[in-house]
């Protein structure tokens, strides 16, 4: 027995009052729980997808180009002059912008259409680190994945197409390169390619310090893909830097929105779970005046009354934090369930649980601060007034 | 012990214009058993209440042991009313969610620190001494008014206090039942309890060791 025993045996003896009190503020914390479980788990299923999208934002250096039509027949883009941008320039100052820190992969390009005895077939010279960022879908059907200075990536379609195998020989450009491995098929234009260490390929071909274009992954959901691509563009003037991926986008959007409403809604409802939870307490204080004041009179200070009342107030908070935490959990599981995210499922975080428990703990006091005031002014002579 | 010097009150009520108590002076010596009587709407409880602590005098000083109760701040009051001074109303005044025995505990319900086996030993004591102990887990509910009334005196009793104020313990309660709470107030006093009492009764008046009567807001008589 404790100071905590007066307000526990009122709450028990208003006991449908009390257990209405934590329903409603139950409802208001599970909402925000089922919120943060859902955005979390929405979230990690929207980065799996734009990591297999590999890069969302090209940039390319500007081509003065035409289309030519006749007789309202487009015969497609003619340029007039392909150009390339220079390397340590541009990585500097993709590297250079604002947002950097977003940015998960700079994968600079250099592209060469050479010959391999009488076959022709295209090279790319890549930054085999950041290119591996993008490509996590790659992997070595025969030999290793991996690119030194004087070796060469095959794509499955290429290797096939010039005999490759790992070990051998290519000459490119009038330099040997050794075959280091195979890439599997990846259905898209890498098959065809060969990879080559992109410094190792300028060079070869006497163009150091030159790409053709560089491919930039901003890989985090909710990402500001818009303002990276403003940013990359005013850092690179000369240069087209486009976004990709619209549909990933478009998406984010929707679930940004969704965020949004749940975030407003669930604030709304926590709101009016407050002003339940003070308007209880300033009831309780009201139509107790007189045990308040018969309380004072037995000597118990301002400092305890106020204690006694905010302790009712506190502890429907406590006890809905709970209960609307294991319901917000239970919700979200049956939701991400019916929405199909994947395999996710709601993890028991303690210090999000530790968090929002003393955040619902801190809006019932301070729910509970005006009517406990309020009790706290009240004088021993009222416990003078008969009841 | 406790001493009051020319205490003057008047309620700002409009239809009200002399003061209700209009200089009084009295002083309680330990041990004592003092009856205040008086027709109705002297002012009994009026100086009761300004003796207890309850109310302030608008003029003149209450002094208990020697300390203004004017000049006491705002802790050291609640001190005096958690151990010193102890209250009985008319009404017994008990919380209606707690037992009789944690109703006797209230005056320490209101720290952290669980109330200790001792306090618990002692509540149970002074249920006893009102001839309570077989009740002490029954609410309030569950008692006659005159056993709620002896709840409450064994609430007034359990923090050793200087001295009780009881505001007409007896007025809620048949004449038998009255008297059995005068028989315990009286027993008590005997064993060293100084009594503060405002009481209707002639009958019980005379069982005080000091009866004082207000009239037109003076001490009309002393014996
Ligand atoms: N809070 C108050 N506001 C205004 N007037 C009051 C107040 N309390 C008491 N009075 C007035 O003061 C006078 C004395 O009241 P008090 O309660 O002291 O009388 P009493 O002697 O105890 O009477 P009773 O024997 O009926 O209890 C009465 O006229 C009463 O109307
Ligand atoms: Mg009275």
């Amino acid at each position: 027995m404790n100071i905590l025993t007066i307000p526990l045996r009122n709450l028990r003896r208003k006991l449908l009052r009390t257990l209405l009190m934590i329903a409603v503020f139950s409802i208001g914390v599970a909402s925000v729980t089922a919120l943060l479980e859902l955005s979390k788990a929405v979230g990690e299923s929207l980065e799996e997808k734009l990591a297999a999208y590999g890069a969302n934002i090209l940039v390319t250096p500007r081509t003065e180009t035409l289309s030519v039509s006749y007789g309202g027949m487009a015969l497609g883009d003619v340029s007039v002059d392909i150009r390339s941008l220079t390397e340590d320039q541009t990585i500097a100052a993709i590297n250079g912008i604002h947002h950097k820190d977003r940015l998960s992969a700079v994968a600079p390009k250099f592209a060469l259409l050479t010959k391999v005895g009488e076959t022709p077939v295209g090279v790319v010279g890549v930054d085999f680190d950041q290119e591996m960022r993008i490509k996590s879908y790659w992997h070595a059907q025969s030999g290793d994945l991996r690119l030194g200075e004087g070796e060469i990536l095959a794509g499955s379609e290429a290797a096939t197409r010039l005999g490759l195998s790992p070990g051998g020989q290519v000459v490119v450009e009038g330099k040997p390169f050794t075959v280091s491995g195979v890439l599997g098929p990846t259905g898209s234009g890498d098959d065809a390619m060969l990879f080559s260490d992109l410094h190792a390929l300028q060079r070869a071909a006497g163009r150091e310090n030159r790409v053709h274009f560089v491919e930039v992954a901003a890989l985090c959901s909710g990402c500001p893909i818009e303002e990276i691509t403003e940013q990359l563009a005013a850092a690179l003037p000369g240069t087209d830097v486009k976004a990709m991926g619209q549909v990933v986008k478009s998406r984010m959007m929707t679930v940004e929105f969704v965020e949004r409403l749940a975030v407003a809604v669930s604030g709304v409802i926590l709101l009016t779970a407050c002003v339940m939870i003070g308007l209880s307490v300033f009831s309780s204080v009201n139509e107790r005046k007189n045990e308040i004041g018969l309380l004072r009179a037995l000597g118990y200070s301002k400092a305890s009354i106020f204690t006694l009342m905010s302790l009712e107030g506190v502890t429907l908070g406590l006890a809905a934090a709970v209960v609307g935490q294991a319901a917000g959990f239970a919700a979200s599981s049956r939701l991400m369930a019916l929405l199909d995210l994947g395999a996710a499922a709601p993890t028991f975080a303690p210090a999000q649980f530790a968090a929002v428990f003393a955040a619902v703990a801190l809006l019932s006091v301070l729910a509970s601060l005006p009517p406990a005031l309020a009790a706290a002014r009240i004088e021993p002579s009222q416990a003078l007034v008969m009841l | 012990m406790l001493i009051a010097e020319d205490v003057v009150k008047s309620f700002a009520a409009k239809d009200q214009a002399a003061p209700v108590l209009r200089g009084v002076s009295l002083s309680v010596s330990p041990g004592e058993f003092v009856c205040i009587v008086g027709r109705s709407g002297s002012g009994k409880s009026t100086l009761l209440n300004i003796l207890s602590s309850l109310l302030t005098p608008d003029a003149g000083s209450v002094r208990y042991k020697g300390r203004d109760l004017a000049a006491m701040g705002e802790g050291e009051r609640n001190k005096l009313r958690a151990t010193d001074f102890s209250m009985v109303f008319q009404m017994h005044h008990l919380l209606p969610y707690l037992t009789a025995r944690e109703n006797v505990l209230a005056p320490f319900l209101s720290g952290l620190r669980p109330v200790s086996a001792a306090r618990r030993r002692q509540a149970l004591a002074c249920l006893d001494r009102v001839g309570l102990a077989d009740k002490a887990d029954r609410l309030p509910g569950a008692l006659s008014g005159g056993e709620r009334q002896r709840v409450a005196i064994a609430r007034a009793l359990v923090t050793e206090p200087g001295i009780v104020f009881a505001d007409e313990p007896t007025g809620s309660l048949d004449g038998d039942t009255g008297g059995q709470i005068m028989d315990i107030l009286s027993r008590l006093n005997a064993d060293g309890l100084t009594v503060l009492m405002v009481t209707h009764e002639p009958a019980y008046a005379a069982m005080a060791s000091r009866v004082i009567e207000i009239r037109d807001g003076r001490i009309a008589a002393a014996h």
